[in-house]
């Protein structure tokens, strides 16, 4: 019964995704926050070019608002991933308990093993593929949220190269406004590739 | 696998020893781990770690049905004594655990509900197990400031948790004390340390000394029979406690 040993390996391996998951998370929430301070500097730096930056400032408020969201959706993916947490943990807590049955169970004899057979019976039967479908639609529920946030920041995408756009009308302000309309797409790629990051961790099915 | 042995029988009565494993990695203190049955009542007397869970069950599973256990006695908190408890209920879920009030929340950490835990007070008590009236001798300090020992007044047969606890140099590994004092140097620097109020000890000694005892059982190293019990209690008595060093 090489069982246990596999369900511990997969629960730990499950929870060390989970942390990744959380990290990348992180990060893209430090990155929301740095472009929402951006999207405000641009805003005043549209104000002060005034007539010819119109369309450039439009740009920087709607920024504003994508950075707020993206930073909404990054909160609740990781309340997502917190109760996946404790599912998991659960789970590692079960196959650690199964492990240490079977140690028994090699031990026994007769009697003994019979108890523990038919315990671990009963138990492979019910909590832990309980656990497993828990898990599974966890993960499906991520992996929804991953998407829609990947949707959100392709708009972003397509705000800042507008706004690069924007800045080319932007007259002696021009310079200054394409400056952070190019900053507002290198960071928005970063989002970008921390998103591929999290959706291939996520990818990484449990019990594979 | 660990060696189970009978060490008191009278009828329906009797007194498991589970000691010396073999297998256990040296980096786990070795444990003893005691079973009282009395008729169809069996309380199992300080478990010991869910590393060692497996020796003991299989041990215990030769002379007992484990699911019948009903009642665990926990002198103190310390892992070695009842991180296991959690394994034991996978197979009695309704298991009562006998533990200090000092510590019924804490050692749910590692296992058991609401409903597990049966307070002892500080002044002690009687746990029933069968026809049998088991009691709960009060030995705080001595080292965990909620502890508390188990004494048999019919079996004559106190165990005694911590106290009177020898770490065994590999190789001596015989089920009770042959030679009081090659044995006590294995004793001398674990009671120094471990235990830890001069005032709790010479308390534990006048009161242990009255009650009637045949086997002064530990929970780590050998048994202390006949005139080695009182012999130990003597050491005890002079022995200064609560060093750091020496
Ligand atoms: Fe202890
Ligand atoms: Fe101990």
């Amino acid at each position: 019964m090489a069982m246990g040993y596999e369900q511990t390996e997969d629960s730990g391996r499950e929870l060390r995704r989970i942390v990744r998951i959380n990290e990348e998370i992180k990060t893209v929430v430090k990155t929301a926050y740095r472009i929402n301070l951006m999207a405000m500097n641009a805003i005043f730096l549209a104000k002060r070019a005034g007539q010819s930056a119109l369309g450039f400032g439009v740009l920087s408020n709607e920024l504003r608002r994508f950075a707020t969201d993206l930073e909404q959706q990054m909160l609740a993916l990781g309340q997502a991933t917190g109760g996946s947490v404790s599912t998991v943990t659960a789970m590692v807590k079960e196959a650690r308990a199964i492990k240490v049955l079977e140690r028994a169970r090699a031990q026994c004899e007769g009697v003994g093993k019979e108890i523990i057979d038919d315990l671990l019976r009963r138990r492979s039967a019910t909590t832990f593929s309980d656990r497993r479908d828990q898990v599974a639609a966890l993960n499906r529920n991520l992996a929804m949220m991953i998407e829609s946030t990947a949707s959100l920041v392709e708009m972003g995408g397509v705000l800042a190269r507008s706004a690069k756009i924007e800045a080319a009308y932007g007259g002696s302000f021009s310079q200054s406004l394409k400056q952070v309309s190019s900053d507002f797409e290198g960071t928005i790629s970063e989002i970008r590739k921390s998103l591929d990051c999290l959706s291939k961790f996520q990818m990484r099915e449990f019990a594979a | 696998m660990k060696t189970i042995r009978v060490i008191y029988e009278d009828g329906a009565h009797k007194w498991f020893a589970i000691v010396r494993d073999p297998g256990r990695p040296d980096y786990l203190v070795d444990t003893n781990e005691f079973l009282v049955i009395s008729g169809d009542d069996a309380i199992l007397v300080d478990p010991g770690g869910s590393e060692v869970f497996p020796a003991v069950f299989s041990a215990l599973s030769t002379q007992y049905d484990p699911r019948k256990i009903n009642k665990v006695f926990a002198s103190h908190q310390d892992p070695d004594i009842i991180s296991s408890l959690s394994m034991w209920m996978e197979f009695n879920p309704n298991i009562k655990c006998y533990i200090s009030w000092l510590w019924s929340s804490f050692v749910p950490h590692f296992g058991g509900n609401r409903d597990t835990f049966v307070d002892i007070p500080d002044g002690g008590t009687d746990i029933l197990v069968g026809s049998q009236r088991l009691q709960a001798v009060p030995a705080h300090y001595l080292h965990s400031s909620g502890n508390f020992h188990l004494y048999d007044p019919k079996a004559k047969i106190l165990f005694s948790g911590d106290v009177g606890a020898a770490l065994m140099p590999p190789g001596e590994d015989n089920l009770f004390v042959e030679n009081f004092d090659r044995h006590i140097r294995h004793a001398e620097a674990f009671h120094r340390r471990w235990m830890g109020s001069e005032r709790a000890k010479r308390d534990w000694c006048s009161r242990v000394s009255q009650l009637d005892i045949d086997m002064l059982c530990p929970q780590h190293g050998a048994i202390y029979r006949g005139a080695d019990v009182k012999r130990f209690i003597d050491w005890f008595a002079h022995l200064e406690v609560g060093v750091l060093k020496g």
